[in-house]
């Protein structure tokens, strides 16, 4: 077996032992297994890195998954970034799941080899060279993520969420389903490495990849699932629903890059797309008052953000994309990490019952702040250097638009998430968590989000470390050439990014003369000091809470929350739901009261069919 | 090793299992046993047998047994439904059987007139013994009023029996198919779209999956239709049919022993208490509606790339339609009748253990079938290697 098979192997067979020993093992021995397996397979995808770093591709067939489709292996630079991702970021993410899980009375079995298959998915998905493997990948990860959702199956929310992600996502995925087999109806070839697929890709087919890749990334308008998505325990969200499932969509449109020529047909509505979700994403966000529906919203904007950089078809812009994947997966995954732990430690996310856990949950709350610092794109962080990419891709590309509608939605998420860092984690306590005894979550917990949350800081203090060995043979495998010079803090040193690298300076220096000023003119009093509401100002006493900012958010932006399509998708099954009933009682009443009449009736229409032709 | 030894191998296992499961789950006195064990034995040694005149009567024997064995139940409602089945399945083995004495043995009818009265009375018997649209009547009649195992015999075994006749037809007079094409593909669409949307009409869950049978035969009578790749897809689409039907009325089954009452989408929060068969019930839905890595798919992409290559892209688009029709269709039964936290009340506390064990080994068999068919398809390979000559 060739090497590049090793992480999909352990990672498959990691769920077999788990099934097979679940009746054997305590359910935190289940959790470290799954933990050591998956480091397992990360080691073994970092010694893969190595041999793709120079755009070069390890190719390879396992078997025939069936007659005449064989289970073909092509590595890249891209593959690489995906498996980097799913298995680093799923090590993490199971590490902090241990203690997370240990008080499941049951179903960690269910849970931890589904995460396993899931990530083995994963890893197939973005390493198959065959495409009907590739779908096969994206409906198993699919599955799992269905799986995962329902995993409190006897909730009705989390029923309900599930039945919701299947429904849309899967729907989708017919779009890559039909293109897939259109194109080998066309070509004859299923490998994508080969040339003749190439020649048979044309504008419709990518349009129908699109939808799929849409469904998947939580693209507006197929983004409703993901905060369904929420009713799943928080290990799933952090590691499904931020860092690795959502991204399949994103990695099929960088997949694209290498399959055909496709930009021209789609780029620009690709555009459009990505700049609409980062927009309705954070701005739907900004209504929750629910952290992990505020996370999962924050999700969709931000996916809108790399969808972008992806669609302006530039090597800076592809560059931007990839590098923003891996930003998001490591801040999405500690926020949700910490939404997670924070309902570990109090039994509620609703960020009305929430406040003062600072004084109660301090290094929870620093990795949260780290994290919540990044996705705004403070400097110094990995999100600052992702967006910082973005921008200058879209001025490279001559989309100033882009630059400025990125801008503008970079404040709204740092309004979002300054109002859940206030309410979640500053000012006083709700009444009901005063009464609670909260403490800080278990030392592995904080150690897996404390993980992510450093390479957050890692990759915006040294971006060069991710960009040079991960995203540049990633950007190079897809045709582009790599023409990223970054240094530290992500200052652009490439010619021609004077202009750039002045903004970079300009903003950093204004961050720490702001933090400068706030230290020396602060005066330290415990009272309360007055600030502007948005209109009169509050009575004495009262202070600006989740619901205040979520109603002012509503008031605000009420034409944007009439853009939800959930009303018009249940129209569509009401629509759907009614013709089957009128075709029900139509076969009911009429056809089946008259049986006799209308087989020989339809015998009849048949014989004269037959002799007509 | 080809399809001629793989089909009545499945048949075989399917009927040890429906007898394992009928031992747990109580499906009629002895009389049940034997006409069931009989119609298993002639299923099996039909195709066995091959595409013969022994095979063909066969079928038709069983599928008159298969009356009986709906009539065994005793009630009022199972009776008209033995009754409908009846007065379906005459006609049809007479047209079947007319239509197969013209055809002989394979060469083309000498006049025209005879072809197509050939084709006409083989289109009404198939038609009317598959259940496809517009001649379904029997079918969802004896799927609700018979007992769950009888109605898995009567789809997964005397139903795939005899679509196999009809696809081993294709092989030995492709005429019938190549010429009169438009008919059975309007007659394999009108079954794939009407069987999905009066699936969708249904809150029984047996008459639910009954109608999905309808449109799951109309996607393999297209594949038939289509041949090469298609034919090919028909067959291990048939075999996964067979073996989710299984699933899914076993699941039914036990529910409905338990609960004391037909399963419809009023009932609720059934998973709570019987989690096995809710994830046969699950495994089930997805393998026959062709998700991965459920051995439908195996048979699905197959079928869709025939049908890419026959139809193009506005059949696929038919395809892809009906194919979400279903999904919605298993998806609000899952959600609806599993799922939840909604009460129910067991009228039997005695778990069916057994009837458990055998739906988790047909689970285990979906699923490992589906993550590498080629153990089956390949076996079959120099029938591949035929059908794709075609």
């Amino acid at each position: 077996m060739h090497p590049i098979f090793l992480p999909t192997a352990l990672l498959f067979a990691g769920a077999a032992l788990e099934i097979v020993l679940a009746r054997i093992l305590t359910r935190a021995t289940k959790g470290w297994l799954a933990f050591a397996i998956t480091l397992a397979a990360l080691l073994s995808v970092a010694a893969v890195l190595p041999d793709v770093r120079d755009g070069e591709a390890l190719s390879a067939t396992l078997l025939d998954w069936d007659a005449g489709v064989p289970l073909a292996y092509h590595v890249d630079g891209l593959s690489v970034l995906f498996m980097l991702m799913g298995t680093g970021i799923g090590a993490a993410i199971l590490l902090y799941a241990v203690r997370y899980m240990e008080h499941e009375k049951e179903g960690t079995t269910r849970f931890y080899a589904l995460m396993l298959v899931f990530i083995g998915g994963l890893v197939m998905l973005v390493c198959s060279a065959n495409l009907l493997m590739m779908y096969f990948a994206w409906e198993l990860i699919g599955l799992c993520s269905y799986f995962l959702v329902s995993f409190w199956y006897r909730q009705q929310a989390a029923a309900d969420g599930a039945r919701k992600v299947l429904i849309i996502t899967h729907v989708a995925g017919y779009g890559l389903l039909a293109a897939v087999i259109l194109l080998y109806a066309r070509t004859g070839a299923m490998l994508w490495t080969d040339p003749a697929v190439a020649a048979g890709l044309s504008t419709g087919l990518v349009l129908l990849m699109l939808v799929a890749a849409m469904g998947k990334s939580v693209m507006y308008p197929l983004h409703t699932w993901i905060p369904e998505a929420m009713n799943a325990p928080t290990p799933v969200s952090a590691l499904l629903h931020s860092a690795c499932y959502v991204k399949a969509g994103v990695f099929l449109i960088a997949r694209m890059y290498s399959i055909g020529p496709w930009h021209a047909a789609a780029g620009p509505l690709l555009l459009v797309v990505g700049c609409v979700t980062m927009f309705v994403g954070i701005v739907f966000a900004l209504k929750q008052t629910d952290l992990k529906r505020l996370l999962a919203f924050s999700t969709v904007s931000q996916l809108g953000y790399i969808v972008t950089g992806l669609a302006l078809g530039t090597g800076l812009g592809v560059a931007a994309g990839l590098y923003y994947i891996a930003s998001h997966a490591l801040f999405k995954g500690t926020l949700f990490m910490c939404a997670g732990a924070v309902q570990h430690a109090t039994g509620t996310r609703d960020l009305r019952l929430l406040g003062g856990l600072y004084s109660r949950m301090p290094v929870t709350t620093a990795i949260w702040i780290t994290a919540a610092a990044a996705i705004v794109g403070v400097p110094l962080t990995n999100g600052f250097v992702a967006k910082w990419l973005i921008f200058d891709a879209a001025l490279d590309a001559h989309q100033a638009v882009v630059v400025l509608i990125g801008w503008a939605i970079s404040m709204l998420t740092a309004f979002c998430f300054l109002k859940a860092t206030v309410s979640g984690f500053f000012g006083s306590p709700a009444p009901e968590l005063a009464a609670q005894k909260v403490r800080e979550v278990p030392v592995f917990m904080l150690l897996g989000m404390g993980m992510l949350a450093v390479l957050c800081v890692l990759f915006g203090i040294a971006p060069q470390l991710l960009l040079e060995p991960v995203i540049a043979p990633a950007v190079r495998s897809l045709g582009f050439a790599w023409d990223v010079q970054m240094s530290w803090l992500g200052v652009a040193t490439g010619s021609g990014t004077v202009g750039v690298t002045a903004g970079a300076v300009v903003v950093l220096t204004a961050a720490l003369l702001g933090a400068a000023a706030y230290r020396l003119i602060r005066i330290p009093t415990g009272k309360a000091v007055a600030v502007f509401a948005g209109g009169d100002p509050l009575p004495v006493g009262d202070t600006l809470g989740a619901s205040d900012f979520a109603e002012m958010a509503e008031a605000a932006f009420k034409p944007v929350y009439s853009l939800d399509p959930d009303p018009l998708y249940l129209r569509i099954w009401a629509g759907i739901r009614d013709f089957a009933r009128a075709a029900g009682r139509f076969a009911a009443g009429r056809l089946e009261r008259h049986a006799p009449a209308v087989v020989v009736a339809c015998t009849a229409g048949l014989c004269a069919g037959v002799w007509l032709l | 090793m080809s399809i001629e030894l793989i089909l009545p191998g499945c048949f075989a296992a399917l009927a040890l299992a429906i007898g394992l499961y009928s031992i747990s789950v109580r499906q009629g006195a002895a009389a049940w046993w034997l006409l069931a064990g009989g119609i298993a034995l002639a299923v099996v040694t039909a195709s066995l047998l091959g595409h013969s005149w022994t095979s063909t009567i066969l079928l038709d024997v069983a599928e008159l047994a298969a009356v009986a064995l709906v009539r065994l139940r005793g009630t009022p409602e199972a009776a008209r439904a033995a009754r409908l089945y009846l007065y379906s399945i005459v006609p049809a083995i007479a047209c079947t059987l007319a239509g197969l004495a013209i055809v002989g043995t394979g060469g083309e009818a000498p006049w025209p007139i005879l072809q197509k009265l050939a084709v006409c009375l083989l289109v009404v018997g198939f038609a009317l013994k598959l259940g496809l649209v517009p001649f379904y009547f029997w079918l969802p009649e004896v799927a609700a009023k018979a007992a769950p195992m009888t109605a898995a015999l009567v789809i997964s075994l005397v139903d795939i029996a005899t679509f196999s006749e009809l696809a081993g037809l294709r092989e030995i007079a492709p005429w019938i198919f190549e010429r009169y094409a438009p008919v059975w593909t309007a007659i394999a669409l009108i079954s794939m779209a009407g069987g999905a949307l009066l699936a969708l009409a249904q809150s029984e869950l047996k008459r639910m999956l009954a109608f999905s049978s309808v449109t799951d035969l109309g996607l393999l009578l297209l594949g038939v239709v289509a041949g090469g790749v298609g034919l090919t897809g028909a067959w291990v689409g048939a075999l996964n049919h067979a073996l989710s039907k299984v699933l899914l009325f076993g699941a039914v089954g036990i529910a409905a022993q338990r609960i004391g009452r037909p399963v419809t989408l009023d009932t609720r929060g059934l998973a709570k208490a019987m989690p096995l068969a809710s994830a046969a019930f699950v495994i089930g839905a997805f393998g026959l509606i062709g998700v991965p890595p459920g051995f439908g798919f195996a048979g699905y992409w197959r079928l869709y790339t025939a049908a890419a290559q026959y139809g193009g892209p506005p059949l696929i688009a038919c395809l892809v339609a009906v194919a979400a029709l279903d999904l919605l269709c298993y998806a609000r039964a899952i959600h609806r009748t599993w799922y939840g936290s909604a009460p129910v009340t067991l009228v039997s506390q005695q778990p069916a253990y057994l009837a458990g064990g055998v739906l988790t080994c047909l689970a285990v068999g979906e699923v490992l079938l589906g993550l590498w068919p080629d153990v089956l398809t390949g076996l079959a390979s120099p029938v591949v290697a035929q059908a794709l000559l075609h």
